[in-house]
């Protein structure tokens, strides 16, 4: 077992040991420790240690669990003249994330309509195993726009508004993106897929503000008690898959061509300054704008789904981009280490940037707030609104938790829902569902995640993010 | 959840594959007397994975040619290119016929159809087969593999 050592009630420290090059650092409290370490997430925690380059330490957010190569939850950065990048570190849907829109509508005014909104929502947007889209096929060159620009193309082709793109993490569009570098085996996958949810633990969820922590934040956010919001939760479909794939063919050569021990093959990496990390890195940036472009879309067809069914127009229904996160991903940022300034590359695989009030990447209407954190839980309690703090970016280089984190297997969250209507059960504690399969609504009931406001709890605890607002469900459409 | 605690089937050897546990994931053991029937097994477990493979019928074949640094990469490799066959334009294989296997090389064909949601079951997406915890290892009669799925 991994040793571990309390420095204090949020933090956990895995001693630099073997080939370790850094310590493990771990936020979690004493009672998520037995789960935690019930599996190999610790383990991958040390493994990213050995990495070459590594800045800081090995970290690990409060909602770890076990991924492949890195740990869901894990963050490391490196410095780009010595460092690596690692396209194990990001994942396969690259830029998977969430965004959350608020409206002018209480929950009152929809709660005739929930039913007729959810059913609306899943036949605008398609969802399920395998899912694409019968309206349109992107050309070759129309989706290496997409490639390069993001959400700054979907908005210029007519899906949602410019003042969008201020509230979506680097404006919806990451720097140095090269289509050119993205295989035809990837642009294939993506050429249907924009636009689309896809399945598993992606969904569009309507919901209600139901508790304010912090009301002066919140009333800047443009939250309030009552009020009725949107997340939308997807990435980058085949298209970031396959440039998951295809690099990591070329890391594994690479890592040998440049003498990178790896504990784990799916650690695979290449030097930041190597032509084949570069290349990693501009066909990642591709792929991310990608998934901003899938996100700015499917948030098109959420506003004309409230359009239609409440009978009312934009102004009036106020569906506003409160801000739209990233989850996995690498991005070049410049932090402060040891009182020096340096440029990092930093890993997120399964956690959120948090950046702090003030901080120049945070979009002008959160200066003084801190960037906005979405934490969605599972589809039948709750998720939490949060803002990033000073803290977070000396501790964590800015990053925080991403989510609840799965408690059980899909074969064993299936066992419990054997003989039961998830739908049913849902529909009586007032939650809409609708799944494109009924497999993935039971592979996706509450009790196979952990509660999310345990792993919530931590974190202003460890004074990684602050809390300002709890939402929960109306109405969920699962893929 | 206790990696050792096997969730499924304890005679798994008839279907030539069986999950094994993995809290966000899927990891799959995977079974054959030789290695391309480990190969073919493979493909049904991932098609079974994503619909209900007595669904699907033999319509259309596939040819797969694939070329990896090593056997355990072949077998990522070969999953993975299932699945891009599936994004692509839905394709999913009811039966699998490995040709040739070295190595580095695979040449095999693929007998299935195009996914239609009104005839078959939508079960687990795939993103893709990962190299975490990857091994083929030879066994007392026959092959064994370890594969972990990035859900």
């Amino acid at each position: 077992m991994v040793k571990l050592r309390q420095i204090d009630a949020y933090r956990w420290e895995i001693p630099r040991e073997g080939k370790m090059r850094t310590r493990g650092l771990v936020f979690c409290s004493q009672e998520m420790l037995p789960s935690i370490q019930e599996d190999q997430s610790l383990q991958q925690v040390a493994n990213v240690a050995t990495l070459p380059g590594i800045v800081g330490a090995s970290l690990a957010m409060p909602d770890i669990h076990w991924g492949y190569g890195f740990a869901i939850g894990g963050v490391a950065a490196f410095d780009p003249a010595d460092g690596i990048v690692s396209p194990g570190g990001v994942g396969y849907d690259i830029n998977c994330g969430v965004r959350l829109l608020r409206t002018r509508l209480a929950r009152e005014q929809v709660e005739c309509c929930i039913e007729d909104l959810v059913n609306t929502l899943f036949n605008h947007i398609p969802s399920g195993v395998g899912s694409r889209r019968k309206d349109f096929k992107l050309t070759a060159s129309t989706l290496k726009k997409v490639l390069k620009d993001g959400a700054r193309w979907a908005v210029k082709d007519g899906f949602g508004e410019a003042g969008d793109l201020a509230h979506i993490e680097a404006g919806g569009r990451i720097e140095g993106a090269d289509p050119d570098l993205v295989s035809e085996f990837a642009l294939n996958r993506g050429k249907d897929q924009l636009g689309t949810l896809g399945s598993g633990n992606h969904f569009v969820e309507v919901g209600y503000v139901d508790e304010i922590f912090d009301a002066p934040l919140a009333a800047q956010l443009g939250l309030f008690e009552g009020q009725v919001t949107a997340i939308v939760h997807t990435g980058s479909r085949g298209l970031g898959h396959q440039v998951c794939e295809d690099y990591i063919k070329v890391m594994l050569k690479a890592s040998a061509k440049y003498g990178i021990e790896l504990p784990d093959r799916q650690l695979c990496c290449a030097p930041l300054a190597s032509p084949e990390g570069k290349n990693y890195l501009a066909a990642m940036a591709g792929a991310a704008n990608f998934a901003f472009a899938n996100r700015q879309m499917i948030t098109h067809w959420v506003r004309e789904s409230f359009e239609q069914v409440f009978q009312m127009g934009p102004r009036d229904l106020g569906l506003d981009l409160v801000y739209d996160v990233a989850h996995n991903i690498a991005k070049l940022e410049t932090h402060t280490v040891e009182g020096a300034r340096r440029k990092l590359c930093i890993h997120r695989k399964g956690a959120t940037r948090a950046f702090p009030p003030h901080h120049p990447e945070v979009p002008e209407a959160y200066r003084e707030t801190g960037q906005p954190v979405l934490i969605p839980g599972d589809m039948g309690r709750y998720s939490f609104v949060l803002v990033g703090t000073e803290k977070a970016l000396t501790e964590t280089f800015g990053r925080t938790c991403h989510g609840a984190g799965r408690r059980l297997s899909r074969h064993m969250a299936k066992k419990a829902a054997k003989g039961r209507s998830i739908v049913k059960e849902l529909a009586e504690r007032g939650i809409i569902v609708r799944g494109a399969g009924r497999a993935t609504i039971d592979e996706e009931i509450s009790e196979a995640y952990k509660d999310v406001a345990g792993v919530v709890e931590v974190v202003p605890g460890a004074g990684i993010a602050q809390k300002v607002a709890r939402l929960k469900p109306l109405g969920v459409i699962k893929g | 959840m206790n990696v050792k605690n096997a969730e499924a089937s304890p005679r798994p050897r008839r279907v030539g594959y069986r999950q094994i546990p993995h809290t966000a994931d899927l990891a799959w053991r995977l079974w054959g007397e030789n290695l391309p029937e480990l190969f073919e097994n493979a493909g049904r477990a991932l098609s079974a994975t994503l619909t209900d493979i007595r669904s699907l019928r033999r319509r259309k074949t596939r040819q797969v040619s694939l070329e990896s640094s090593d056997r355990e990469a072949l077998l990522v490799d070969w999953l993975n290119h299932l699945l891009y066959l599936f994004d692509i334009d839905g394709f999913l294989g009811r039966e699998f016929n490995v040709v040739s296997l070295t190595g580095e090389r695979l040449k095999a064909w693929v007998k299935g159809e195009i996914f239609d949601a009104s005839r078959h079951p939508m079960k687990t997406a795939v993103k893709a087969a990962t190299f975490h915890n990857l091994e083929i290892v030879a066994g007392k009669d026959g092959w064994q593999a370890t594969v972990v799925l990035d859900l």
